[in-house]
C-alpha cells in the first residue's frame, strides 16, 4: 500500500488481490452475499480512490477495513431506510419482510462469533458497545454519547488489530 | 481471473487514478493564489498566465506520476518561490510597470534566480539518481515558477534569472559531484 500511495503501479495487482476476499469476506458476512458484494465493490473502489492519501504510520489493513466498515454501515442505513418507506398502493408488503429471516439470524450469529474472537482481548463493555454497533443497534443512551462510546471502543479493537497483525 | 473480478479491477484502477489526479490537483491549487498575485502586477497578464498554466499542469503531472517524478516536486518549488514571489514584491511595493510591459529593474531577477539557484543546487536531488527524473523535473519546475514571477520584467528578465539560476546551482552541483 505504502508503494501505491508513492505511485508505483505495478504493486497495484498484489495489493488488489490481497484486499478484495478480505474485504467480500466482511462485507457478504455483514450484509448477505448480494448487498455485501456491491458494498465491497464500492469499499474496494473508495480504497483505491484514496490510496494516495495513504498515511505510512498507519496499519494498511486496518485502513482499508476502516474504510469498508463506513460503507458497509452506509449500506445498512440504506436498506433500514428502504424498509421505513411503505409500499406503493396495490403491492401488498411482504408478510414478515420487517423480521429477521432465518438467514439474517444465522449471519448475525456468526458476525457475533467472530467479533466475540476479535474482541476478546477489550474490556466488557467496550466489546458490548461494538456488538450492538455491528447490530445496527444503539445502548439506551443518547446518540452522541453512544458514538463516542463506539469511536473509542473502535480505537481499542484498532490498537488490537495492529497488535496482533489482523489475526485476533 | 473472471470477467467479472477483471470489470472490477478496472474501476479500481480508473478509481486509483483520478482519486491520484485529485490529490495532485488539490496540492497543485494552493499555487494559485500566488500564481493571481503575479498575474495581478502586471497590465498584460497573459505571460504570467501562460507561464503558470505551465507550471500547474507540471506539478500536477509531477504529483499524480508519483514516484521518482514527485521527488522533484518540493526542491522544484523551493528553489522557485524566491524568482517567483521576489519580482512581484518588488513590483508590488512601488516599481511600476509601464503601459503593457515591465522591463526595467531585471537586476531583481538576476538575484532572486542566483538565491533559487542555491537552492537548487543544494536541495535537487543527485542528477544520475533514477535516471536523472527528480533532478530534471526540479529544475523545470524552478525554472517554470521563477519564470511566472520574472516575466514581469520581460524576455530579458526571463534571461536574466535563467543565468541566475545556472550560476547558482552550477557550481554546488559541481561540487556536490566531486
Amino acid at each position: 500500500m505504502e508503494r501505491l500511495a508513492d505511485g508505483d503501479r505495478a504493486s497495484f495487482h498484489p495489493v488488489f488481490a490481497a484486499l478484495w476476499p478480505v474485504l467480500r469476506r466482511l462485507a457478504t458476512r455483514s450484509l448477505g452475499p448480494d448487498e455485501g458484494e456491491d458494498a465491497a465493490q464500492e469499499a474496494l473502489v473508495k480504497v483505491f480512490f484514496r490510496a494516495s492519501e495513504f498515511d505510512r504510520s498507519r496499519n494498511a489493513l486496518a485502513w482499508a477495513l476502516g474504510i469498508a466498515a463506513f460503507e458497509i454501515r452506509t449500506a445498512r442505513r440504506r436498506r433500514q431506510r428502504r424498509r421505513e418507506v411503505s409500499p406503493p398502493e396495490g403491492i401488498p408488503e411482504a408478510a414478515g419482510d420487517t423480521a429477521p429471516t432465518p438467514e439474517a439470524e444465522a449471519m448475525a450469529r456468526d458476525l457475533e462469533a467472530t467479533l466475540e474472537e476479535a474482541l476478546g482481548d477489550l474490556r466488557p463493555e467496550d466489546a458490548e458497545t461494538l456488538r450492538l454497533y455491528a447490530r445496527g443497534d444503539r445502548a439506551p443512551i443518547a446518540a452522541a454519547t453512544f458514538r463516542k462510546r463506539v469511536e473509542r471502543a473502535l480505537a481499542r479493537l484498532r490498537a488490537v488489530w495492529r497488535t496482533t497483525d489482523g489475526r485476533p | 481471473m473472471d470477467d467479472p473480478e477483471t470489470g472490477l479491477k478496472e474501476r479500481a484502477r480508473r478509481s486509483y487514478e483520478w482519486g491520484r489526479l485529485a490529490g495532485a490537483a488539490r496540492r497543485s491549487v494552493l499555487l494559485l493564489p500566488v500564481l493571481g498575485a503575479a498575474s495581478l502586477c502586471c497590465p498584460s497578464p497573459g505571460a504570467i498566465l501562460a507561464g503558470g498554466a505551465g507550471l500547474f499542469a507540471v506539478v500536477t503531472f509531477c504529483l499524480w506520476r508519483g514516484q521518482e517524478f514527485r521527488r522533484g516536486v518540493r526542491p522544484g518549488l523551493v528553489a522557485g518561490v524566491v524568482p517567483l514571489v521576489l519580482p512581484v514584491v518588488v513590483q508590488a511595493v512601488g516599481h511600476l510597470c509601464g503601459p503593457g510591459r515591465c522591463l526595467l529593474f531585471p537586476s531583481v531577477c538576476g538575484l532572486a534566480g542566483l538565491a533559487g539557484g542555491i537552492a537548487l543546487g543544494v536541495l535537487a536531488p543527485h542528477p544520475r539518481e533514477a535516471r536523472g527524473i527528480p533532478f530534471v523535473t526540479a529544475c523545470l519546475i524552478a525554472a517554470l515558477a521563477g519564470s511566472v514571477g520574472c516575466v514581469l520584467y520581460g524576455l530579458f528578465g526571463l534571461g536574466v534569472m535563467v543565468l541566475g539560476l545556472l550560476l547558482g546551482a552550477g557550481p554546488i552541483l559541481a561540487a556536490r559531484r566531486a
